[in-house]
């Protein structure tokens, strides 16, 4: 009786231990993504541009979608810092409402692609005989070129910013439960892992406590590329008819509109694509940083 | 290693196909049908009618199914109505400009890339190192159809140097054909160059920081013949995973720059077929596409066992 | 003389069985190719091509044609009655507007060079109708006549015939030899006349960017470009290697309300869309600024143009206070009103994005449906789920009052659910004998449209063309004519 009790003393004293050193860690880490130069940057430019999205009702001068027949096509001034567009709205409105509709679509690829991609890779490792089958479809799948597959699918499926999503998932989630099938299989050969299932610990808590929580890092890391790309997948989608449809702005649709008056009005392209170029390079230099920090085994600065 | 690549290309066969099934999956899920394009605003219903029966599109789904796998297994991708010539000759007639454009981009990039990246390695944390990082990523930054209609206007319009769009076949011209692909393949190799040179800089830097490079060094071998010699040799192999990688892009990426550059390749082929509703070719469109990824990847693997002999005997 | 001209279209032709295609990527290039026996001249009348003449019988049930002789196709085999009516024949179960031989009970060989049609009824307007250019009824070889869509020999009597066609790249046409001229006539005219073919050969390039098409033009790659957008056009207006062509009477904007799904379904309701709208403003900014405003369903200046109309009061009034005062009479809840457009022609969605925008002002919860062209075909097809759909008519105000008032009546108007006094209205149109009675009628029915207010007239939109300077004698008209123009420099 005694030793069970004093088991129970150590194991909530262990526990809360734990937590602490969890805590230390994560302020650590947080302490030496903040060193750290390039992430440093790119959470600067990302952290801009996600106020730009959430506070777009407050900061934009105009409505994005007020046609003005009497201004189309005026070059960047006072009144319009980034000019009008043929329809006489205003580009800088345009842009920054586009932000939160790009950054929308790259956020939500990036999650789902995350939630599907780490199902499905859990569930490969771990119900054995889907595991074959989950793997030749998720090949099958990779076998498409990304974006092309993402094409495809978007004009089948209509366009719309949800199509648009679920296409670019579709298209990036088979890379992303690869990956989690791979260090989920790394953690499994653990001894903790065997050491939790002989402690006789449940199914779903060996999975999300000790499986998960290791496999999270190359995950999290290959997410914010995913967003990047996603973001750019967009404009491309956008460009080809297929992405979110108009009067809504998006990044890729305001580009897509302007790229017919490149020569007379150069301003309707050059402001989204700078901020698309700016978005999609704070992301990538946030990438870098968590690798090189949170997974230096894949990591490429030295 | 006949072992190794019978087995990788046994594999190959389950993935083909998910893809044609997948194919088959994205030409039912898209709306409408050739009828639409043929009779135009006005077509009565009547007329709608007659045009379906007499492409087949009057059968249900699941005939259309075993008609697809049936001539899938004979090799026959079907027959295209609109085009009026068989899937596989409208697509293999369009490879030809999409592996012109994505070999030349690869190769551009491939160059480009492992140039920066050796450089930026071996001048470590100089402002050459940081210079061509930033350019790498401001290279996958920027969305390429954009970049590719810049430079048709300072190339095409301003300059008046090159074409600013259409394809010459190799065949009829050569100079002609470099010429109108040029701009095309830089457009394509820009993004790309990017990830090729941060990937290279990375395992370069891996493999510099080794021993056996050190010694080479401490031993006093010239230091391009180490670069070169040594530590690409073994930088080789994530590359390698980067270029074929990079395939895939090239190729989704050929839909967007054959439609910037009006170049009539597999991409542009595959998205004016789906705006016609030329279902044949949508599906056999996407399955050669597909497998010339596969095919591609293949020879990656293939390649890493020539450099790599652990790959080729583990697993 | 003599060189190659290269002509710039943005889309990729479906088809150069010029009578299965009612496309105009189509036409643009199998009107250089193939020709009718009847076609209109410059005036929209009637007048023959490969036919000497008409004969019609008093009591309008027979059509003769005696056809000219010693006209070749590229194949270099004269023409025969045996191969018009092998055409015709075709055109009847293939043609994409093979219902305007519908009337015709039979067509028979009435010798070698003449054929004729023997009607069910008397059909005043048939001649006209046989002359559409839409889907033409071309006249191909006999050996051409039972081939499926699609699969015919590409040989047609026309001064140019196809040598190459790429798909999504190019259409290559070269000078045919051994064209036979219609001395008849002086020079071009319309869709025949006297065409000679100057240059050895011409493309046909497909570029589907605006922006690399003007690029092309401006670096010499390209010499006319069939459409150029209104901006680019401003800007080359003073460059001198560039000439312009405005076409003023392109095309009409409409928008058309689906008269079976509510809200629209309610006259009311459609009242209240159609004083709510600013028309300079749609056309304006979907046009690029090349356009008319115009209430009427005729170009202004034409045979059927009858004035004033009931339009007084209804067109272009951007009235919004009236618009509120109206949907408040039509009980409107803020039901969904989905307007229906697409994205291959630009201006059918740049003019759903307008009126979205002016119907959301005017206390409408409009909401667009962007999709492709073949989608929003068949989306239009069924009963419900759109209320406005935008569309531009090309060919139909072109060939005038019959060809537009056929897509408003029937079984399946564009608007849905048919109007039976138009419907009244419309038989009496094509049965009417003179043109005076015709054009009586026809004021009827746009007084009913202004009744109905099932279709909206938007505007009158302009197409605006350019060539370089080196182009002479080009003359913009419903395709671009690679005949009877030549290259100096």
């Amino acid at each position: 009786m005694g030793a069970s009790a004093e088991g129970l003393d150590d194991g909530l004293s262990l526990r809360t231990e734990m937590r602490r050193a969890r805590r230390r860690r994560l302020g650590q880490l947080a302490l030496r993504l903040l060193n750290h130069r390039s992430f440093l940057i790119g959470f600067v430019i990302l952290v801009f541009f996600a106020l730009v999205a959430v506070f777009a009702d407050l900061i934009a001068p105009y409505l994005p979608n007020k046609n003005n027949y009497r201004d189309v096509l005026t070059p960047p001034s006072a009144a319009f810092w980034f000019g009008t567009d043929a329809f006489g709205r205003d580009i800088a409105s345009r842009v920054i409402h586009g932000t939160r509709v790009s950054l929308g679509i790259g956020f939500y690829v990036a999650l789902l692609t995350g939630i599907f991609g780490t199902l499905l890779g859990t569930l490969a490792c771990y119900v054995r005989w889907l595991d074959a089958l989950v793997m030749r479809t998720l090949d099958g799948l990779m076998a498409f070129p990304g974006v092309l597959l993402a094409i495809a699918l978007a004009s089948a499926l209509g366009p719309s910013a949800i199509n648009s999503i679920i296409a670019l998932t579709v298209a990036f989630m088979p890379r992303t439960a690869r990956v989690v099938r791979a260090a989920v299989m790394v953690v499994q050969g653990t001894q903790y892992v065997e050491a939790a299932q002989a402690a006789g610990a449940g199914h779903g808590r060996i999975i999300f406590r000790y499986i998960l929580a290791n496999a999270l890092s190359p995950v999290i890391v290959q997410l914010t590329y995913v967003f990047a790309v996603s973001v750019i997948a967009e404009a491309i989608l956008s460009f080809l008819g297929v992405g979110p449809p108009p009067p809504a702005p998006s990044l890729g649709n305001i580009i897509a509109d302007g790229r017919t008056y490149i020569q007379e009005a150069w301003w309707i392209a050059v402001f989204p694509g700078m901020a698309i170029a700016l978005v999609v390079l704070g992301l990538n230099l946030i990438g870098d940083g968590l690798r090189d920090i949170i997974d230096p085994r894949q990591s490429s600065q030295h | 290693m006949t072992l190794f690549i019978v087995r990788r290309l046994l594999s190959a066969i389950p993935v083909l196909f998910v893809v044609s099934l997948m194919s088959f999956v994205i030409m039912w899920l898209v709306p409408g049908d050739i009828t639409a394009v043929l009779g135009g605003a006005d077509a009565s219903p009547e007329e709608i009618e007659r045009i379906r029966e007499q492409v087949g599109l009057d059968r249900p789904i699941y005939e259309r199914a075993i008609i697809w796998y049936s001539s899938l297994f004979h090799g026959d991708l079907g027959y295209s109505y609109l085009l009026d010539r068989p899937v596989v000759d409208a697509v293999l007639e369009r490879l030809q400009v999409t592996l012109s454009l994505a070999t030349l981009a690869l190769v551009i990039a491939t160059l480009v890339g492992v140039l920066l990246g050796v450089l930026a390695a071996v001048k470590h944390n100089t402002w050459l190192d940081q210079g061509s990082m930033i350019a790498a990523l401001v290279g996958l930054s920027i969305p390429d159809f954009w970049f590719g209609i810049v430079l048709i206007i300072l190339f095409g319009v301003t300059l008046g140097w090159l074409p600013t769009g259409g394809f010459v076949p190799i065949t009829e011209d050569v100079l002609g054909w470099a010429r109108s692909m040029t701009l095309p393949a830089l457009t394509l190799a820009f993004t790309q160059m990017g990830v090729i040179a941060r990937m290279t800089r990375s395992s370069m830097l891996d493999v510099l920081n080794q021993d056996f490079i050190r010694t080479a060094r401490a031993k006093g071998m010239r230091a391009h013949t180490v670069v070169f010699k040594h530590a690409l040799r073994n930088a080789v192999v994530p590359i390698l995973t980067v270029v074929g990688v990079t395939t895939g892009v090239l190729l989704s990426g050929a839909v967007v720059i054959e439609t910037v550059f009006s170049l009539p390749g597999v991409g542009r082929l595959i998205i004016g077929s789906i705006q016609r509703r030329d279902f044949p070719i949508i599906q056999g469109g996407l399955l050669v596409t597909a497998s010339v990824f596969v095919f591609v990847n293949i020879i990656v693997d293939m390649l890493y066992g020539f450099f790599d002999p652990r790959v080729r005997d583990g697993r | 003389m003599g060189g190659d001209l290269v002509v710039a279209q943005s889309s990729n032709p479906p088809s150069l069985d010029a009578m299965t295609s009612s496309s105009g990527a189509s036409r643009n290039i199998t009107m250089n190719v193939y020709e009718t026996l009847y076609g209109f001249n410059e005036k929209i009348e009637p007048m023959p091509i490969l036919a000497e003449t008409v004969e019609i019988s008093d009591d309008g049930l027979k059509y003769r044609f005696p056809l000219r002789k010693g006209v070749l196709f590229h194949n270099g085999k004269e023409m025969t009655a045996k191969d018009v009516k092998a055409s015709l024949e075709r055109y009847r179960k293939v043609g994409a507007t093979g219902s305007l031989l519908e009337p015709v009970e039979s067509i028979d060989i009435t010798g070698d060079y003449e054929v004729t049609l023997t009607m069910k009824r008397p059909t005043p307007t048939f001649l006209e109708a046989f002359c559409s250019p839409r889907a033409p009824a071309v006249i191909i070889p006999e050996e051409d006549g039972a081939a499926e869509v699609n699969k015919t020999s590409l040989v047609g009597t026309g001064p140019y015939k196809i040598v190459e066609f790429v798909p999504d790249s190019h259409v290559r046409l070269e000078r045919f030899t051994d064209y036979s001229q219609d001395t008849r006539y002086d020079g071009r005219d319309g869709f025949g006349g006297k065409k000679t073919a100057y240059l050895d050969s011409a493309t046909f390039r497909i570029i589907p960017e605006p922006g690399a098409a003007v690029a092309a033009l401006q670096a010499g790659e390209i010499q006319i470009l069939d459409q150029i957008p209104v901006p680019a056009a401003r800007r080359l207006e003073d460059n001198p290697d560039i000439d312009l062509y405005e076409n003023l009477q392109w095309a009409f904007n409409v928008f058309i309300l689906n008269t079976n799904a509510p809200p629209t379904d309610n006259p009311k309701f459609r009242e209240a869309v159609q004083v709510a709208l600013n028309m300079e403003e749609i056309m304006g900014i979907s046009t690029e600024g090349l356009f008319n405003l115009n209430p009427g369903w005729v170009y202004p200046g034409t045979t059927y143009d009858v004035g004033d109309l009931a339009s007084a009061g209804y067109y272009n009034q951007a009235d919004t206070a009236r618009a509120q005062a109206l949907l408040k009479e039509a009980g409107y809840n803020n039901e969904e009103f989905t307007i229906l457009t697409d994205s291959n022609i630009p201006e059918h969605g740049r003019s759903a994005v307008v009126i979205a925008e002016q119907l959301k002002a005017a206390g409408i919860n409009a909401v667009i449906n962007q999709v492709d062209w073949p989608t929003a075909l068949k989306l239009r097809m069924e009963d419900t789920g759109w209320n406005g759909w935008t569309l531009q008519m090309g060919i139909e105000p072109y060939l005038g009052p019959v060809a537009i008032m056929s897509t408003l009546t029937g079984k399946r108007p564009h608007f849905v659910k048919n109007d039976e006094q138009l419907d009244g209205l419309y038989q009496e149109l094509i049965t009417g004998q003179t043109s005076e009675e015709r054009k009586a009628t026809f004021a009827k029915m746009q007084t009913r449209l202004y009744e109905t207010f099932s279709i909206i007239k938007v505007g009158d939109s302009g197409l605006m063309q350019a060539s370089r300077s080196s182009v002479k004698n080009f003359k913009s008209f419903r395709f671009p004519r690679v005949y009877d123009i030549w290259l100096e420099n």
